[in-house]
């Protein structure tokens, strides 16, 4: 039990209402938020380092909301799988506020840009702290109700549109995500994960039957996808991606879609791992619901890799290719996870292929969002983010050209930069995975990834040649770059090589937050069901 | 009882669904509603609704024998929840349908450029 937990929601909150109370003020108001995303930074990286880092850390800490014993109240639970997200969001999260600031005109900042974005940190940084299934439900709603108005944020026809068409559905995503924490409370009589998940590994002793709850879990996988933009839920995908206001679409590529990616592992792995139930779907035998996610995400991931892949090369937009680009690499995530499921649960590749979708998740939050920030940038110098329109963008502004050409290079998996790591693990994974029972699945995962590999390969080159190379078109000519926004893009440049280089720390993260995923009885231990007499 | 609800909870689905696939844009906030409201009405029907039997309350089954015997509070809690959530969204998706009338000048979303 500590404040420190709770800490990071607290700052991101508080610098919303305050941001909301200085509208009449921009400057003052503009000050605020950076001061407050910076403070944001600063408590996550406290409390990641006290809990989780440190030497002596205990590895995971808890907070109970008004101090309501678990499993009644609320529990936030700080253990090493959220520290990991945190980290992501709190990285992207200070590179889109400072770019923001750049980018933004000052008259839309003022038009609650700054409210609504911390309102999104408090979303997502609820979502990866809370231990309670429904709380997870409403942090959801906080984080989307933001990204609708975000995506309308511009007000045109084209924006209006995606914007609704995003609302429509993740509404009816809403309401299925009801169904299934309705059906998943009936069934075991509790909302809290822990609680939930101490109670499904012995259905018997807790009089629970668990045969409901690879249904239910199958509702909450389709919601989860619906979030994270895999293949079939991918279609919303581009157009509120380019609708948006750049700085945001870089935390939607980078962390509201981790979010779904977050929650599958956090329900599956932590929670539904050790219902014993058996299952027989497609070839896919096991003793627990992740036989059924095995089969699901290996095929959703598959398809992603590929829709995202010929979708980008057929882009003629920077946004557009980057777009897309998302739907691909959340493949990337999606498959490593597919073989954590198939897995032995008691063998070494369940961690190692966790360990790698994280990696991977990070790779992407750091590269994605350096991408879709550069294309602003070229896009606010030159008037154009179109791939016909640009060219010679490397002779003219080589700072921001040398940034892209760090990031397309990790996409594409060079070493030693985030990407290589990330690609290497997934493969190392798709390739241990031929071992374990994913049927025709694991093949067709391997030659997925290769063929994700060439595709990436084919559109970062495309949009190097076409936009960056060759000599400078009419709007390239009379641009200038503005200089503070090259600056973000240089850090973010410098963090994915800082990150490849130094590999070995963030690595030993990623083990230990994946470590964390797949130990049930520490996370049950952690959030200390006492209360009730711990009945 | 739980028959009459299950045909409720269906009844309000396929309404929601069906006015969901209307190319109206105001149906098709009505069909939101229509939707979440057929969930609120799930999610009590999953506290258990027959004549007060601790049995059939799962948070009364599961946790111990101190407490009096109730409805589940529960669900009510999370009902509440969830109307207030939806009350937001849906108001948030008229305000929207209005903009997106304004800027395509019909609500017909096949008629729709983009």
């Amino acid at each position: 039990m500590s404040r420190l937990v709770i800490a990071p929601l607290l700052v991101v909150l508080g610098t919303a209402v305050l941001t909301l109370a200085l509208g009449r003020r921009p400057q003052l108001q503009r000050a605020t938020s950076v001061a407050g995303v910076v403070g944001y930074v600063a408590a996550v990286s406290v409390a990641v380092w006290t809990f989780v880092l440190a030497p002596a850390a205990p590895g995971a800490a808890t907070y109970q909301v008004g101090d309501w014993p678990a499993p009644f109240g609320i529990t936030l639970v700080l253990d090493g799988l959220s520290a990991f997200m945190l980290t992501i969001a709190a990285a992207v999260g200070l590179a889109s506020m400072l770019f923001a600031v750049r980018y933004v005109t000052p008259e839309n900042q003022r038009v609650y840009y700054h409210p609504l974005f911390h309102l999104l940190l408090v979303g997502v940084t609820g979502a990866f702290l809370t231990g309670d299934l429904f709380n997870l439900f409403v942090w959801f709603e906080v984080m989307l109700i933001v990204s609708y108005v975000f995506v309308a944020f511009y007000g045109t026809d084209y924006a209006t549109a995606a914007s609704f068409r995003y609302l429509v559905l993740n509404l009816f995503g809403s309401a299925l995500m009801l169904v299934a924490v309705g059906g998943l409370y009936a069934t075991t009589g509790t909302l809290n994960m822990a609680d939930m998940a101490r109670r499904l590994a012995n259905p018997a002793a807790y009089g629970v039957d668990p045969a409901p709850v690879v249904g239910l879990s199958a509702l909450l996988l389709a919601v989860f996808a619906l979030k994270a933009g895999l293949v079939p839920f991918q279609f919303w995908v581009p157009a509120a991606y380019t609708a948006a206001p750049p700085p945001i679409t870089a935390m939607f590529a980078g962390v509201t879609k981790k979010v779904g990616m977050y929650a599958v592992v956090r329900l599956y792995f932590t929670v539904f791992a050790g219902v014993p139930v058996s299952v027989d779907l497609a070839g896919s035998l096991g003793a627990s619901p992740l036989a059924f996610l095995a089969p699901v995400l290996a095929a959703m991931g598959i398809a992603s890799i590929l829709v995202g892949g010929f979708g980008a090369v057929g882009q003629d937009r920077l946004e557009g290719v980057f777009a897309y680009s998302s739907v691909g690499q959340v493949g990337f995530i999606a498959l490593p996870i597919a073989v954590a499921a198939a897995a032995d649960p008691t063998g070494s590749l369940r961690g190692v292929a966790i360990a790698a979708a994280l990696v991977f998740a990070l790779h992407h939050a750091l590269v994605k969002g350096l991408l879709f920030l550069s294309s602003a940038a070229v896009q606010d110098a030159t008037g154009t983010d179109s791939l016909r329109d640009l060219g010679g963008v490397a002779g003219h502004s080589p700072v921001l050209s040398g940034a892209v050409f760090v990031a397309l290079l990790s996409l594409i998996g060079l070493p030693p930069l985030t990407g290589f790591f990330g690609k290497f693990l997934a493969f190392d994974t798709a390739v241990r995975g031929l071992a374990v029972d994913l049927g025709v699945l694991s093949t067709l995962a391997l030659v997925a990834l290769l063929l994700g590999a060439v595709l990436t390969i084919l559109y970062a080159t495309r949009v190097w040649v076409d936009g960056f190379w060759g000599p400078e078109t009419p709007a390239v000519e009379t641009s200038t770059v503005d200089q503070g926004q090259v600056a973000v893009l240089v850090a973010l440049a410098a963090a994915v090589v800082l990150v490849g280089v130094g590999f070995d720390p963030v690595y030993r993260f990623a083990e230990t937050a994946a470590s964390a995923a797949i130990d049930t009885e520490a996370y049950v231990d952690v959030v200390g069901l006492d209360g009730g007499g711990g009945a | 009882m739980s028959v009459a609800l299950a045909v409720a909870v269906g009844g309000l689905f396929a309404v929601g669904t069906f006015l969901l696939l209307r190319r109206d844009l105001v149906r098709v906030v009505f069909g939101l509603a229509v939707v979440s409201q057929a969930t609120f009405v799930y999610l009590i029907a999953m506290g258990g609704v027959a004549e007060g039997a601790r049995e059939l309350v799962p948070v009364l089954d599961t946790h111990g024998g101190g407490v009096p015997e109730i409805a589940d509070p529960v669900v009510q809690a999370l009902v509440l929840t969830a109307i207030v959530i939806s009350f937001g969204t849906t108001a948030l998706a008229l305000v929207l349908s209005y903009r997106a009338y304004e800027e395509n000048e019909t609500i017909d979303v096949t008629e729709w450029v983009r």
